[in-house]
């Protein structure tokens, strides 16, 4: 990086030679230990969710007379890793970070983290011991946390009761009394609505043909998964994952119990009657004008399942006081802290995982709900998959799969062509 | 080409009216139905930012709310300061376009008219601005101007616009101006003694208004809807432009709130759409005198 | 590198230049050229500082291997060039790039033509017309384009519309060919506006009298058009055929929000695959690289025209 910075410099001084003088005054003085300004890039721009962190943040600065400021930095979701890359690039990089899920491998193995395992064990009364060992396996390198993941939050069924009346068909819980609470029973009944209403069967969230990591939530059903555990050999061409988006090809073109490529239903909007999506977006539901039932995710062929998304924290290396940084994450997931977080984020302490706590986060829902469905979702889900060069291996699935959602689609035959083309990069 | 009904109406022999009528109908018909793929997404984005998120995505979509709210408007504002950034948009895109107007009239002036050693050479380097694509150049501005410390200003966005890329296309179309200028009223001026700034300034810039009228058109309409660049530079809210803002009308997990998006794109749109409705007759035939025409 | 040095005499003679007017003993000539120079120079310092310096950055990347996040930044000579020749998404991305320039050019010029034509006339309610023509311009362009995502959906408005003419439309942006000409459609009715109304003040110059002239002489509207009309306005048309030209092979954020370059790598134009490769992917070195070859082909493009006008456009000045 050293010529480069130089080749930067030659840039910069020449360009400063050029450009008007009026904007020389602003250069930055060097950030001394003295007035530290923290900056944390996230992708709320939630307003009651900002006065929360500013409120911490306010608490964290008054004990610590040496951090003048913490921003909180709001980028849009949709970029939100391409924009925090980009500002690496440039040398701008925050003092701390949200990072999505499936970035994770990236951020935690290139060390572009700084280590933050020390400090938080360090820290009194964090209660180290108290994080959950599923929740933070994706955010370890060489068994030392690399990110704190702040957010855990289950993959779960939402349904529209109204909407399955509507069809003649029985609701949720009945479904789930019955025994009926697998995908085979869950495409029928969704077919059955669509026959009968026009509108969608189930929706799998976010999958809009493109984003296919989504579908993990079916296919683990069938105990399939896209690569093996190392990473190193694509899975995507075994007998689980045919069967599993066999599954899928015929509810989307045979079926017509999931809405087909290129169309779209929201379930928010009372227009599907099931929907698989992460259980934050119960609060969407406050709003909604019919009646609905919150479930686990359906049993498969090969039994039961969950899983849960994630969201972490991490202290960039890059930055010039990520040992003030690691402090100030260490004050804001405290065992306090967390209890106020749960309300957007459902925490990993274990003490935390309960109904009492996670009640208050989600006021929707009922205690029954938390107790059997977001309880366990957190503390057995398995995570998304993910894999390091995320971005590359999303988009080159992204493109074999595409293949696979026309109506005579070969599916066995794609899925050999995904591992084809994706082989290279995830033995890299 | 038959299109030029005018022209047909003028060659043939004086029609009775009725027949004028019917004509005049069929083209009113035909441009109606050409405005359709036009008009359709505009409308259709004005009236869902008046309906309910439900409504927004009701298939068969509808055409006009059903049940009308100024829900997304008000919210528009309470979400971000949507105030200050349509005052950031406003003051940046005005200082762009003055500020075009007149480096670009400057050196389109003097590539057209004024001869001096290198000029090919010149004008082809600034050329070259005209060519890059502002992706290719983004990372390192990025860290030039990080160096400078003026990341999470508006001087990247001013500077870059206004002497870079963006501003050859107005210097290429002034140049095209002045060199279809006539060149006798310089010739009197210079006799009177004028150097090359005062006829630049007294005699040249008068006559420019049509081509600056262009320019600024064109420099405002590109400043307005300027995206890459701000989402890269800009940090806070408080400082962001209108195009940036409007993606970040968002609930809690990064969900679209597609109504407030739709309201603040509306209120962005609107504006500059009425400001064309007024100004476009002179506009259009200000363009007509300029070098353009060829 | 080589693009700076060359510069360098230039900005010397333009400082040289700067102080000149104090000696008050130049020659009208020698006083007119350093007006000349003072008049170009914030905008030839300009492109230097904010074009040129990157763009010499850029091709200093383009040596490199440099991953963002691990913040390694290596010497790997021409590794990113051969892996550029060896690159078998090349050859579709530049099918997909030629395709979309050369239809998007096409029906961009031919329709704006049209309409101006149309336009070009004193009648009631002409000025309201041309505004609804212009209008998608000022609308901002994410916005536009999720409108018609929405639209082109499998059972969306434009298919709606088609079934009640007894028409099964395609699935429009899952198939290949129809996803291709979706972002065209998209692209091109967002800124035909904008040529229509270049075009339109084009029209307004063409004197009266020459078509009158010809008319007397017994030429036909067609003749009149395509002799008389066209030829007098090709420089417009030469214009707006570099703006447009240049313009569509820098169009990315209608694909990204479209169809994210597919099906398959279908409409994965360069500029957006060069986006993937450096941003999305974090490959800044290898992105370096399609960014020069972007930048190539477009030169090569504006230096083919910029001969061709030559040939073509009727006069000049």
């Amino acid at each position: 990086m050293r010529s480069a910075k130089w080749l930067t410099t030659a840039g910069l001084l020449a360009t400063a030679s050029l450009v008007l003088a009026g904007c020389s005054g602003a250069a930055e003085p060097a950030a001394t230990a003295k007035n530290v300004e923290l900056r944390m890039t996230v992708w709320t721009s939630n307003e009651d969710q900002l006065a929360l962190f500013d409120a911490i943040a306010a608490e964290y600065i008054d004990a610590h007379p040496e951090v003048e400021s913490v921003t909180f930095d709001p980028l849009p979701f949709e970029d939100y890793t391409t924009t925090l890359t980009t500002q690496v690039a440039g040398g701008k990089a925050p003092d701390l970070a949200w990072i999505l899920e499936n970035a994770a491998p990236d951020f935690v193995d290139s060390g572009a983290l700084a280590p933050i395992q020390g400090t938080l064990e360090k820290t009194e009364g964090y209660e180290f011991d108290d994080l959950n060992a599923a929740a933070t396996k994706l955010w370890k390198s060489d068994d030392q946390l690399i990110a704190y993941p702040f957010s855990t939050s289950p993959f779960v069924v939402f349904a529209n009761d109204d909407l399955l009346a509507a069809a003649g068909q029985p609701t949720a819980a009945e479904l789930q009394a019955a025994g009926k609470w697998n995908w085979e029973d869950i495409s029928e009944v969704g077919s059955a609505v669509n026959a009968a209403t026009g509108k969608a069967g189930f929706v799998i969230r976010d999958f809009d043909y493109t984003t296919w990591d989504n579908l993990a939530t079916v296919w683990l059903g069938w105990g399939a998964a896209p690569w093996s555990e190392d990473g190193a050999g694509c899975e995507f061409a075994s007998d689980e994952m045919v069967d599993a988006l066999t599954f899928l090809h015929e509810a989307a073109f045979e079926k017509k119990s999931m809405p087909g490529p290129g169309a779209t239903a929201d379930f928010f909007a009372g227009e599907s009657a099931f929907t698989v999506t992460q259980i934050s977006r119960a609060s969407l539901l406050a709003e909604a004008g019919f009646a609905w039932n919150l479930l686990p995710l359906p049993e498969g062929p090969a039994g039961e399942y969950s899983m849960v998304g994630q969201a972490g924290i991490g202290v960039m290396a890059q930055g010039e006081n990520a040992q003030v940084a690691t402090d100030f994450l260490a004050f804001f997931t405290n065992p306090d802290n967390s209890e106020k977080l749960a309300q957007w984020f459902p925490p990993a302490r274990d003490s935390q995982l309960n109904a009492q706590t996670l009640a208050a986060a989600n006021p929707v829902l009922t205690a029954d709900q938390i107790e059997d469905v977001v309880v366990p979702g957190i503390s057995t889900g398995v995570v998304r998959p993910s894999h390091t060069d995320s971005a590359k291996i999303g988009q080159t699935v992204r493109a074999s799969l595409d293949a696979m959602w026309t109506p005579e689609a070969d599916v066995a035959a794609v899925l050999d062509g995904v591992c084809e083309s994706v082989e290279p990069i995830l033995g890299n | 080409m038959k299109t030029d009904a005018a022209i047909l109406a003028r060659r043939t022999p004086p029609n009775p009216q009725t027949k004028v009528v019917v004509r005049r109908a069929f083209f009113y018909a035909a441009l109606a139905i050409l405005a359709i793929p036009f008009v359709l997404p505009t409308w259709w984005m004005i009236t869902s930012s008046l309906k309910p998120i439900s409504e927004i995505f009701a298939f068969p979509p509808t055409l006009w709310p059903a049940n009308p709210t100024l829900d997304g408007y008000t919210k528009a504002f309470e979400m971000q300061p949507f105030v200050q950034q349509y005052f950031n948009s406003l003051y940046i895109s005005f200082f762009v376009t003055v500020g075009t107007m007149f480096i670009s009239s400057l050196a389109g002036y003097a590539f057209a008219r004024i001869r001096f050693r290198g000029q090919n050479l010149l004008f082809l380097i600034v050329l070259i601005g005209l060519l890059i694509p502002s992706e290719v150049t983004i990372v390192p501005l990025f860290q030039i101007f990080n160096e400078m410390g003026l990341i999470n200003t508006h001087w990247p966005i001013l500077l870059v616009s206004t002497f870079g890329a963006p501003s050859v296309l107005a210097t290429f179309i002034m140049r095209q101006f002045f060199i279809s200028l006539p060149i006798e009223l310089e010739e009197a001026a210079r006799l009177d003694g004028l150097g090359r700034f005062a006829i630049w300034w007294k005699i040249a810039m008068p006559l420019a208004k049509s081509a600056l009228g262009a320019v600024a058109i064109f420099t405002f309409l590109h400043i307005w809807n300027l995206y890459l660049e701000p989402t890269v530079y800009l940090q806070s809210p408080e400082l962001f432009t209108l195009p940036q803002a409007l993606t970040r009308y968002t609930d809690a997990y990064g969900g679209q709130l597609w109504n407030v998006q739709l309201a603040a794109a509306t209120m962005t749109a609107l504006p500059v759409l009425v400001v064309f409705v007024i100004a476009q007759k002179q506009f259009v035939e200000g363009l007509a005198q300029t070098g353009l025409k060829g | 590198m080589t693009t700076e040095s060359t510069v360098l005499p230039d900005r010397a003679v333009a400082r040289s230049g700067g102080t000149g007017p104090r000696k008050r003993r130049l020659t009208h000539k020698q006083r007119d050229a350093v007006a000349g120079y003072i008049f170009v120079a914030p905008q030839v310092l300009g492109i230097v500082a904010f074009v040129l310096i990157p763009l010499a950055l850029v091709v200093y990347f383009s040596f490199h291997e440099w991953n963002v996040l691990a913040n390694s930044f290596t010497f790997v000579g021409v590794d990113n060039f051969e892996r550029f020749l060896g690159d078998p998404q090349i050859a579709p991305v530049m099918q997909a790039t030629g395709i979309f320039s050369v239809f998007l050019v096409f029906f961009n010029i031919t329709i704006a033509l049209l309409l101006a034509v149309m336009l070009n006339r004193s009648l009631p309610g002409i000025t309201f017309f041309r505004t609804l023509f212009f209008s998608p311009v000022v609308v901002s362009l994410v916005a536009w384009t999720i409108v018609w995502g929405f639209l082109f959906q499998d059972n969306g408005g434009i298919n709606g519309a088609l079934e009640v003419i007894g028409i099964d439309g395609p699935n429009w942006l899952r198939e290949g060919p129809t996803a291709m000409a979706s972002v065209v459609i998209v692209q091109v009715f967002k800124n035909v506006g904008l040529n229509m109304v270049l075009f339109l003040a084009a029209l307004q110059g063409v004197p009266q009298e020459l078509q009158e002239a010809a008319r007397i002489d017994g030429a036909g509207s067609r003749t009149i058009f395509t002799r008389i009309t066209i030829p007098l306005i090709s420089p417009t048309i030469l214009l707006t055929f570099i703006i447009t030209i240049v313009g569509s092979l820098q169009v990315f954020a209608q694909i990204a929000v479209l169809t994210q370059g597919g099906p398959g790598i279908s409409t994965t134009v360069l500029v957006y695959y060069l986006f993937q490769q450096a941003f999305l992917f974090g490959e800044f070195g290898y992105g370096s690289v399609l960014s020069i070859v972007l930048f190539l082909i477009v030169l090569l493009l504006t230096v083919v025209q910029w001969q061709l006008r030559k040939k073509w456009v009727f006069y000049e000045n």
